[in-house]
């Protein structure tokens, strides 16, 4: 008898201990959203610079009212700006009024300036909601317990040459390069399988046509091409120096060619310096969702140097797919530019963020829709 | 030079030699004790750092095996054992495991000997790692039991030496290969506890020859390395343990000695060379100041040296030179000189004796002084007597004839008497003749100096005795004159002189009754004048030579005996010196030596030098 009792009495604790959590499923009003960005904006009235350019293109579409990014209208959006603290921190307070209705969330804080450890130790800790975290941490993030959303891959990593000196010059040089590279492993070791490689200058999921380019490794194609050139060339290989995925993928590139041969120099470029390096490794986001506008986006963006006159005309609105595939092979086959990867957007959440979805190339976090489940209510006040 | 001079020298020499001996010898002496205990310092300071560097070894193989036995390790060996294991999970694990266990090195190398995990080549993964799958394959390798070692392995930023441990993680018939070491370079050498004065220096034998930028110390790459460079070549040509010297400057104080030592791989090949350095600063100013010490020693040794060779010698010598004064005295005539006897010793006996000679001597020369006075009467009185008794003796019979003829011939008295006077008269001229040349004698007078020509003097005495030289009724004498025409004026009186050479001239005519040759002969030499008188008479004996000078001695039947006396008596006046040589048979020379002038003392009587054959 006893024993039924205590029974029940652990079935009911259990019950109460779950209510809470079941009432919360549902949407509800309240809380502060506590995003933070990498960029730091000193401005909401100017940006110099594309990460603050990115950080103030996200307040504007929250203050707002923006059907796209290119819509210029200054009708009031879902949020107003409460506070706002250069540099630093802005409070964006719900709007009442808001035609579209008023938003879930009470407020939405954009703390700025937070490195990519501090964001990723802020969602982990639950200081923080949203947070953009680096790709190759993703998966060690999410076996730490944190949410992990990733955008499709939508970040091209690249190596770009200056085909103007004697080295790079050949473009057999630039080709055995391409051709060492072991894009796999780039992507399954550094990327942490986040990603995909990268053959072309658009992916798989917004042309249909990425799996026409190689991403395999050649090594008597290389091998043909270095007998051909003669002595191995010294290669310098430059990359952002705040950026610790380029390097990575830089020093490995590194690898893969000295293993076929070809001799790489990475080396870091500072925020101001010169470089005199051969190729730069970049990292850079597509403009757009639609191919056409992404292709004419990264090659104007990257600036292949041996590509023709004809390959930097725009191409017709609307282009056919077959017309985007020649365009982008057509650059693709200069190799003065050697894609690499491609990489997601990854964001860690907090467990109280609902309704969250990853934002498509050139949209904005859409915040406005996302509401907070009241599980973690406790939590915010305790560590407000 | 002196006596004292030479006592001063010998004991000054005996004495700085002895300091010389004394600081050398200390100076070699503790330069080689110093050589040996900074040799003995410097292997003990080497040994301490070779049990550092063994010790650093040991030390980084536990935290590799540590590592190898952390939870995080042996659930990765789990996982990739597993047949669908994904090894980029763990391809980060490697850098922060590193640095938790303070690593340069780590790699987590899978079954197949590929890289899953490398911290310092991160871009590596995938890879194989070749030598760690050669050495285990086919045969179980005791990685703890090895220990660690060198190698040279790839990074990033290219080859690097290395000192590696290896430890395994075993699961089931897999193994994961923990490769974890230290990086052979500044930092390392930095890590190191050097004592103070020692550095040292790794050169990473990276290429195939030797490149200045792999000689590396704590602060990074060596200044001039080429001076290192053959010492690292022969290194590398011939990998043993070695000693050199290296010298930047010319000054020992900046020589720092090395201790190279051979890093050998696991398969003996030369991965680079540890070179450690200890400075000879501390050495170098202690033997300097050494010496310096010794320095200053020889110096102030020298000194005292000079001080005590200056007292001793004077000591020894003043006795010695107070005796010599007293026998220049002595010699100068003073015979009542005296020295002090200072103590007893030989040069004390040697002044008392000196005391006792001259007193002799004085006592002697007084008694031949009243000797000689005594016979210089007698030869006076002899010569008086023998003089004067001659003309006595007919004033006598003369006197006695006129008192005869006055008693027994008064007729004849008158005449007698006239005749007598006569006799008387005539006889007394020549006694007072007699009286007027000892009278002479007696009063010879001072010269008066005035510049004279020998030559002049002696012309003009032959001219004197021209008539007399071929006179009548006697045999001839041939004068024969050998005069120096460069002969110097002197300071003399010229009446005294001619009046010497004029009684020699008569003396040499007396010598030779059956005629012969006169010879005058004048020389200079050393601003003297010599004039030489010879004869070709019949000579002199040795006695009469020693008596020659003697007043009132004379070998002729009516000589005065006072010609050669007046000679010596004029030559001593100027100072001169007046000899005599003479053969028997063959004639006599007479030499007299003037000086330019007189000396202003007045002279002791003239030296007097008589030779002749026995």
């Amino acid at each position: 008898m006893k024993r039924r009792l205590s029974l029940f009495l652990a079935a009911i604790s259990v019950v109460v201990a779950a209510a809470p959590a079941f009432t919360a499923r549902r949407p509800h009003y309240g809380g502060t959203l506590v995003v933070e960005e990498g960029a730091a904006l000193n401005s909401v009235d100017a940006s110099t610079n594309p990460g603050e350019a990115r950080v103030k293109g996200q307040i504007d579409s929250l203050i707002y009212d923006r059907k796209n990014a290119d819509d210029t209208s200054t009708d009031p959006g879902p949020f107003r700006l409460a506070q706002w603290e250069p540099g630093k921190d802005a409070v964006l307070a719900a709007n009442e009024d808001y035609k579209g209705g008023r938003p879930f969330v009470d407020a939405v804080e954009i703390r700025m300036g937070r490195s990519a450890t501090d964001r990723l130790i802020d969602v982990e800790l639950g200081k923080a909601d949203v947070a953009e975290i680096p790709v190759d941490q993703a998966r060690r993030a999410a076996e730490s317990g944190v949410r992990i959303s990733a955008s499709e891959p939508d970040q091209l990593i690249a190596l770009v040459f200056e085909t103007s000196n004697a080295t790079t010059g050949d473009p057999r040089i630039r080709e055995a390069l391409a051709r060492s590279i072991d894009r796999a492993a780039m992507v399954n070791f550094i990327l942490q399988k986040e990603g995909e490689p990268a053959g072309g200058l658009l992916p798989q999921w917004s042309s249909g046509t990425a799996f026409l380019f190689s991403t395999a490794p050649d090594p008597a194609r290389v091998k043909e091409l270095l007998s051909q050139i003669g002595p191995s060339p010294k290669i310098g290989l430059g990359y952002d120096s705040g950026d610790p995925l380029l390097q990575a993928i830089g020093e490995r590139i590194a690898v893969n060619a000295r293993a076929a041969g070809i001799s790489v120099t990475p080396e870091a470029i500072f925020k101001g310096g010169t470089s005199k390096a051969d190729a730069r490794l970049v990292r850079l986001d597509m403009a757009s969702a639609e191919p056409r506008t992404a292709l004419a986006s990264f090659i104007e963006n990257l600036k292949p140097t041996a590509i023709s006159n004809e390959d930097r005309e725009p191409l017709p609105d609307p282009a056919t797919p077959e017309q985007i595939y020649e365009r982008e092979a057509s650059v693709v086959r200069s190799f003065s530019v050697i894609p690499v990867a491609w990489a997601p957007h990854v964001y860690g959440l907090s467990g109280r963020v609902r309704d969250w979805t990853a934002p498509k190339p050139g949209e904005p976090l859409p915040l406005a829709n996302v509401w907070l489940d009241q599980v973690d209510a406790v939590r915010e006040k305790r560590n407000p | 030079m002196t006596f004292r001079g030479k006592l001063f020298w010998m004991f000054t020499f005996a004495l700085v030699l002895s300091v010389v001996l004394i600081a050398t010898g200390v100076t070699v002496v503790a330069r080689k004790a110093f050589d040996e205990n900074n040799t003995q310092h410097t292997d003990a300071l080497v040994a301490q750092f070779q049990r550092e560097f063994s010790n650093r070894g040991q030390d980084m193989a536990r935290r590799v095996q540590g590592i190898a036995n952390a939870e995080s390790t042996v659930r990765m060996a789990i996982d990739l054992a597993r047949p669908t294991a994904d090894p980029s999970v763990y391809v980060d694990d490697a850098h922060g495991v590193s640095q938790s266990y303070h690593l340069d090195i780590l790699d987590f190398v899978g079954n197949d000997g590929t890289i899953v995990s490398s911290a310092e080549y991160r871009a590596r993964f995938g890879y194989k790692l070749p030598w760690i799958k050669s050495l285990t394959e086919g045969k179980m390798v005791d990685w703890v039991a090895q220990g660690p070692f060198l190698m040279k392995i790839d990074t990033q930023a290219g080859p690097a030496i290395a000192l590696l441990a290896v430890s395994t993680v075993r699961v089931g018939d897999r193994n994961l290969y923990i490769v974890g070491g230290e990086r052979l370079g500044r930092e390392f050498l930095g890590s190191l506890v050097l004592p103070q004065g020692m550095r040292a220096l790794l050169y990473l034998n990276l290429d195939n020859k030797f490149q200045a930028g792999d000689l590396l110390d704590e602060n990074g790459p060596v200044d001039e390395p080429e001076r290192f460079a053959p010492f690292i070549e022969k290194e590398r040509q011939q990998p043993i343990e070695r000693k050199f010297t290296i010298n930047q400057t010319a000054d020992p104080k900046e020589a720092e000695v090395f201790h190279e030592t051979p890093l050998l791989g696991r398969q003996n090949g030369l991965l680079g060379t540890l070179m450690v350095g200890s400075t000879q600063r501390e050495v170098v100013i202690l033997q300097r100041r050494i010496e310096f010490l010794a320095a200053v020693t020889v110096a102030i040794g020298i000194l005292i040296a000079l001080l005590l060779s200056w007292w001793a010698s004077a000591r020894v010598t003043k006795p010695i030179q107070e005796l010599a004064r007293g026998a220049r005295a002595v010699s100068s005539g003073n015979w009542n000189t005296r020295v002090d006897v200072h103590g007893g010793g030989d040069v004390g006996q040697l002044a008392a004796a000196f005391n006792q000679m001259t007193q002799q001597l004085a006592d002697q020369r007084e008694r031949l002084l009243q000797t000689e006075r005594v016979a210089a009467w007698r030869e006076v009185a002899r010569r008086l007597a023998h003089e004067l008794k001659n003309p006595l003796f007919p004033l006598q019979t003369t006197v006695e004839n006129l008192r005869r003829s006055k008693e027994k011939n008064p007729e004849q008295f008158d005449e007698v008497f006239r005749e007598s006077t006569g006799i008387l008269l005539s006889e007394i001229e020549n006694l007072k003749t007699i009286v007027g040349r000892f009278s002479d004698f007696a009063k010879m007078p001072q010269p008066e100096l005035g510049a004279v020509n020998v030559n002049d003097v002696v012309r003009s005495v032959v001219k004197l005795f021209e008539a007399q030289f071929g006179a009548v009724g006697r045999p001839p004498i041939t004068p024969e004159l050998h005069l120096d025409e460069e002969l110097p004026t002197i300071q003399a009186d010229q009446t005294l002189l001619h009046r010497a050479v004029e009684n020699l001239v008569l003396n040499a005519m007396d010598a030779m009754p059956a005629g012969g040759v006169l010879m005058l002969r004048t020389t200079h030499q050393n601003g003297k004048v010599d004039l030489e008188v010879s004869d070709t008479g019949t000579g002199l004996t040795p006695e009469e030579c020693d008596r020659l000078f003697t007043p009132y001695y004379t070998t002729k039947q009516h000589g005065t005996g006072l010609g050669l006396a007046i000679v010596q008596s004029v030559v001593s006046d100027h100072g001169g010196r007046v000899s005599v040589e003479s053969e028997s048979g063959v004639g006599t020379s007479v030499h007299i030596e003037l000086p330019n002038r007189p000396p202003k003392k007045p002279q002791a009587p003239a030296a007097v030098e008589a030779k002749s054959p026995e």
